[in-house]
């Protein structure tokens, strides 16, 4: 298990992560989702024991990182962001030696290395030199270092970044059967369709924040029913924002630019009498995007900004 | 200690991996000191070619070239005779190590106790043995100008003799003679006993100056300061790789990470000492009073020295900045240390700052050891120092890496 209470990091002038609280349970994954520079690595850092906090609290399986930090890490498996593995080793060693790393030895060792081998599909490239792999190859034996010590609490930093479709699913399924063993995954991402298909629980973090949090089913909730609509042209956007909050069930999400974003129940129907109300402000409408309520809409709500940006 | 020979096991492997860096390393020693065999044409002792062009053709000239023909400078100085335009040719080519221009009318200035010039032009791309040349003559020239002041009447006379072109008659050599005689007794109260004592040593008695054995513990120093400068390279390695940071993550502190690398390090270190100490004796036939001890010795050294250069990379902010900062401080120390030149060549007061520098206080005691003459005190505790040393720059390089992963 994983507790993390009123956590706070501050490099200098910048508060990177700031009063960010949550727990993750054992069998479960936990999703912290947001966009690059959110806080999300900072706080995987801080649950690592990589970055000292600046104030607040981590335990991992009841261990305090500040106080306890070797009995704290030796539960946890870390999957980084980046492949960190030795290329001029061959995947076996680097297996080994991350194995040792968590106190491994004899028999389980051994057994271990040809187990995740197998698990990541890279047996058969077991004494190969990690430098001659592909991308994807890579990042499978990346995973694979997480989880040879068998933790009881994964962290994984974006692990998908960059991997081709295929080992995508295939690193998803290694993830799911991780937390179906009884592992408490914390996974971080920016793809909101991987945090919709994984995540038991999530945690949405803007600028170091922690603006949502819940089940899927919770946070889909608390969108209602509404779609998000998007204008684009040429208008003030004042004058929308006004005109389309005089409308009933519409709430004006940003307006800006060329570009205003509204949330209302039933947009499809409605979207007639959305677009003759902004036209009659005198305001050319060119394109018009309705989305159906989401992860992707609810960061849209929340924050004024589409996940990516 | 289970995860620090971890780490030293998969540090070894990477660098049996890198095996051309460790040939490198290894080769150091050998590729410099066979430089230094085929500088010198095999010989332990260095040849300087003179070349002279004597346009005087006085009984002053030859005695001046004479002076590098006596006694143990004859075996280091070859005086070669050459007209000017050659003479200018072949130091411009190189092919000797100064050239001696002796003007028209150099004896006859001697005589008279007037200024005379002499030119002697070097070979730049040499240090010692020109320095040898202008020493022979500044001294030989100083020595000329002595007896000119000491027998200045007897000289006179024989120059004014020689002016009227002809032997002087038997009654001007009894005067010159008394002269002399006269001259002699009147410096023989500062001469006998003399007011300084001259301690003469014999060059032919003393120990012949080997070459190779000034160089050759430079070479093994240098050696495994540049090999301590390559692995201490690996810590801007695993941060691009992103192990380091990983690393960092695992149960077991920095400081065991850092101890498995150094003991690594300090692995290869052994073989290139043991491979440098065996060539030393097998290729160039250089004896070593204890091998055990100055492979232990060198070995220590290029722990200590990987060490500090891992100290130094972490002190610069980027990978590219820490290879100019290391590069701006391994050159100096070489240069400083007695590696590249030995102390014998160099002036007092550099001497005096090599031997400060690590690599410099560490030649100085692996010659020791290799001449036998190292005091077992004095080593135990340079020892300790040493380990001192090593244990305290762990620490410091351990604090540092967890925030600097």
């Amino acid at each position: 298990m994983i507790e993390v209470e009123g956590l706070r990091k501050e490099y200098d002038e910048l508060v990177a992560v700031d009063d960010v609280s949550f727990t993750a349970q054992p069998g479960k994954i936990f999703g912290l989702l947001g966009p690059n520079g959110a806080g999300k690595s900072t706080t995987i850092g801080c649950i690592s024991g990589l970055l000292p906090p600046t104030a607040g609290r981590v335990r991992v399986q009841g261990h305090d990182v500040a106080r306890e930090p070797r009995a704290a890490k030796s539960h946890m498996g870390i999957v980084p962001q980046e492949v960190a593995l030795y290329e001029d080793l061959p995947a076996a060693e680097n297996l080994r030696f991350w194995a040792e790393a968590y106190g491994l030895r004899g028999d389980r060792l051994s057994e271990r290395i040809r187990s995740v081998l197998e698990t990541v599909g890279l047996l058969d490239r077991g004494d190969d030199r990690v430098e001659t792999f592909s991308g994807g190859m890579k990042r499978r034996l990346n995973f694979g270092c997480g989880i040879v010590h068998e933790p009881e609490v994964l962290l994984l930093d974006e692990p998908t970044v960059g991997v081709d479709p295929q080992s995508r699913v295939r690193l998803l399924d290694l993830v799911r059967a991780q937390a179906a063993a009884g592992v408490c995954v914390l996974y971080t991402t920016h793809y909101m369709e991987e945090a919709e298909s994984l995540c038991d629980r999530l945690a949405i973090l803007d600028h170091g924040r922690i603006i949502a949090s819940g089940t899927l089913e919770e946070l889909r909730g608390s969108m209602g029913e509404r779609d998000l609509v998007r204008l684009s042209g040429t208008f003030d956007p004042e004058t929308v924002r006004r005109a389309g909050g005089s409308l009933e069930g519409v709430e004006v999400v940003a307006a800006g630019g060329d570009q205003v974003t509204l949330a209302m129940p039933g947009a499809s129907r409605r979207l007639s009498e959305l677009l003759a109300t902004v036209a009659a402000t005198g305001a050319e409408v060119r394109e018009t995007t309705v989305t159906r309520p989401s992860l992707e809409s609810l960061f849209i709500r929340l924050t004024g900004k589409e996940l990516r940006e | 200690m289970r995860f620090v020979l971890a780490t030293a096991r998969k540090d070894l492997l990477r660098i049996r991996g890198d095996w051309p860096a460790l040939l490198l390393w290894m080769g150091i020693p050998l590729m410099v000191g066979g430089l230094l065999v085929l500088m010198f044409g095999g010989d332990a002792a260095p040849h300087a070619k003179l070349l002279v062009v004597d346009r005087d053709q006085s009984l002053a000239g030859r005695l001046l070239t004479g002076a590098f023909q006596q006694g143990p400078l004859a075996e280091i100085v070859e005086v070669e005779s050459v007209e000017l335009d050659e003479g200018r040719d072949r130091i411009e080519d190189g092919d000797a190590s100064g050239l001696l221009i002796i003007p028209e009318g150099f004896g006859r200035a001697l005589l008279d106790g007037e200024p005379a010039t002499l030119e002697l032009v070097t070979n730049p791309s040499e240090v010692v043995l020109p320095g040898i040349l202008e020493e022979t003559l500044d001294i030989t020239l100083e020595g000329a100008e002595v007896l000119r002041r000491i027998f200045d009447e007897p000289i006179d006379r024989i120059a004014a003799d020689l002016d009227r072109e002809g032997f002087p008659a038997d009654s001007a050599v009894a005067t010159v003679a008394t002269a002399f005689n006269r001259a002699g007794e009147g410096a023989g109260e500062w001469l006998l006993p003399p007011a300084v004592e001259l301690e003469t040593v014999s060059l032919a008695e003393a120990e012949e100056f080997d070459f190779g054995r000034a160089f050759f513990p430079g070479m093994l120093i240098l050696a495994v300061l540049f090999m301590a400068t390559g692995l201490s390279t690996d810590v801007w390695a695993e941060r691009r790789l992103g192990t380091l940071r990983r690393a960092v993550t695992a149960p077991r502190g920095a400081g065991v990470i850092v101890a498995g690398k150094w003991l690594a390090g300090g692995s290869a270190l052994a073989l290139v000492s043991a491979v440098g100490l065996a060539a030393g004796r097998w290729l160039f036939g250089i004896e070593v009073a204890d091998p055990l001890l100055a492979f232990l010795w060198l070995t220590l050294v290029g722990v200590g020295l990987l060490a500090l250069f891992t100290v130094v990379q972490l002190l610069a902010r980027s990978e590219r900045a820490a290879s100019v900062l290391v590069n701006a401080v391994t050159l100096p120390l070489a240069m400083l240390g007695g590696s590249f030149f030995p102390f014998e060549t160099m002036p007092g007061w550099m001497v005096a700052v090599g031997s400060s520098t690590p690599n410099g206080w560490a030649l100085l005691r692996l010659r020791a050891i290799m001449d036998g003459v190292a005091e077992p005190g004095l080593l135990a505790v340079s020892a300790a120092v040493a380990v001192g040393i090593v244990v305290a720059l762990g620490w410091i390089v351990a604090r540092r890496l967890r925030g600097w992963a």
